[in-house]
């Protein structure tokens, strides 16, 4: 019997990357470095930061972000980091401050947009800077809702690149704009804390091959994932709900009313974009579920996910149930098996990597795309 | 009574901290646009008490939060336990006047200035 360590080339099959891409620190590391701190990250729901003083704190690759609103109720990023001697200014995940951001260490203190305001005998040390010693800045955006920060000097380009995943996921941007997802509410939310790779996620979430084995819910609702087709492959395809489909809900009984707005050819049809690196957006008529990962080591990804409903479902406080558990049947069923593949990518038989059939082989191109980040004059 | 500075420099809502006098006082503008002012040192740390928390006559230190009243100078709860010196106020032609209080001032350990 011979093995084969390497597809043939023209086979069916193309290798993956290396089991050592998802175990080892080092290319975590570098992913952090040239991914996570160099891209624009989301970070946050808009509606997470209701007021000034309002704040979370978020991993981004291997910092602590503070995300806060000014008194002008502006969103502002700093490291969650006291100029003075380092210590975490906040240490919870969420929360409100009254008047300012005070390192629990020596009391340095900042105003909610930054500005070293005051200091045990900061008056005897006028040359300090307020502004300079101030909590450092991040560069932030804000669209469909959501905070999105970015740790690089001179950051991308927003619309080259998370805008540009979603046109050429949907076409154009006016084929997102239809869902006003920037306006719907948080129905529910579920923080999954994954022992899996980010990119196992990521994968996972790219290819519909399994979903007839490991989604037997969401299969019943969109019938045509049966086929293991890629469900991101071909621009602006929607999966079409089944025929005695009423809504996408866990029995497939009836949602809630249609986002006004919505073009009427998507009235019955699931879409799921992948905005590189850490977001996915799946978008159906009555309602979006977001999810943003936030990876924290290289076999450990928090998940974040938001059902967003129209404000007045989620004020009547009307049951969402129904809705909620179709997906997040599909978010335990994927997670579980993003955790039964981890352990396997640091055996000696996945050194080489694994194979992806032809209905995964677009994931080839996300293998690419990272390959890239991490090569030196890579971009 | 002295001169300090222009009510101009008072945003309102806000405090200045006032260096020419010794020890150095603060200038406060409430929201109601009355001018009151106050020792700008707290009695409990060196904090400058005209880079703290404004509201209606009250102005809250920034490192510690006690409160002090612009009007008495009394302090309402620890850490800081004295209260600051509160100083006579007129404001005449856009410009701030201030009689400075004879009393004996209440400053924090490890800070000393000259009487002026």
């Amino acid at each position: 019997m011979t093995t084969t360590e390497e597809p043939v080339t023209g086979s069916s099959l193309i290798p993956t990357l290396p089991g050592s891409a998802y175990v080892d620190p080092a290319v975590f590391d570098a992913e952090c470095e040239r991914i996570f701190e160099d891209m624009w990250f989301c970070a946050a729901r808009e509606s997470d930061l209701p007021k000034p003083g309002s704040f979370r704190t978020v991993q981004v690759g291997r910092e602590s972000i503070l995300i806060s609103r000014s008194r002008r109720g502006e969103v502002r990023a700093f490291y969650n980091v006291c100029r003075h001697r380092g210590a975490r200014i906040c240490t919870e995940d969420a929360g409100e401050r009254a008047r300012s951001f005070q390192c629990p260490y020596h009391a340095w203190t900042y105003d909610f947009d930054g500005k070293l305001i005051a200091a045990p005998n900061l008056t005897k040390m006028p040359d300090i800077d307020r502004v300079e010693y101030g909590l450092r800045r991040v560069h932030v955006r804000t669209w469909l809702g959501y905070v999105w920060v970015s740790l690089a000097d001179a950051p991308p380009s927003f619309e080259a690149t998370v805008q540009q995943e979603v046109v050429d996921r949907l076409g154009t941007l006016d084929n997102i704009a239809g869902y006003d997802v920037a306006n719907l509410s948080v129905g529910r939310r579920i923080v999954y804390d994954v022992a899996a790779n980010w990119k196992l996620i990521v994968e996972n979430f790219m290819e519909c091959y399994h979903c007839a084995t490991i989604h037997p819910e969401l299969t019943e609702v969109l019938p045509e994932f049966a086929d293991g087709l890629a469900a991101q492959y071909f621009v602006n395809h929607g999966a079409e709900f089944g025929e005695d489909v009423s809504g996408f809900t866990i029995d497939g009984s009836e949602g809630f009313g249609v986002i006004p707005g919505l073009e009427e050819d998507r009235d019955r049809k699931y879409y799921a974009i992948t905005v590189k690196p850490q977001v996915f957006v799946n978008l159906v008529p009555d309602h979006v579920i977001f999810h943003r990962m936030y990876p924290m080591a290289a076999d450990r990804t928090v998940v974040e996910c938001d059902w967003l409903y129209l404000p007045d479902v989620v004020e009547s406080g009307r049951d969402v149930t129904a809705s909620v558990e179709l997906f997040h049947r599909v978010n335990q069923q994927d997670f579980e098996a993003c955790e039964r593949t981890q352990p396997a990518m640091s055996s000696k038989l996945y050194a080489a990597g694994g194979v992806l059939v032809p209905s995964e082989h677009h994931i080839s191109e996300f293998h690419e795309w990272v390959t890239h980040k991490l090569t030196p004059t890579g971009g | 009574m002295q001169h300090v500075c222009a009510l101009a420099d008072v945003p309102v809502g806000e405090g200045l901290r006032i260096d020419s006098v010794s020890p150095p006082i603060a200038v406060f503008r409430t929201e109601d646009d009355e001018v009151l002012a106050i020792d700008d040192t707290c009695t409990h740390q060196d904090a400058s008490l005209a880079d703290g928390w404004l509201e209606d006559c009250w102005v809250e230190c920034p490192l510690h939060a006690s409160r002090f009243d612009l009007r008495t100078g009394a302090v309402d709860a620890p850490p800081a336990k004295l209260p600051v010196r509160a100083h006579a106020v007129e404001v005449r032609d856009g410009e701030v006047w201030v009689a400075l209080s004879d009393a004996v001032p209440h400053l924090p350990p490890g800070v000393t200035y000259e009487a002026s």
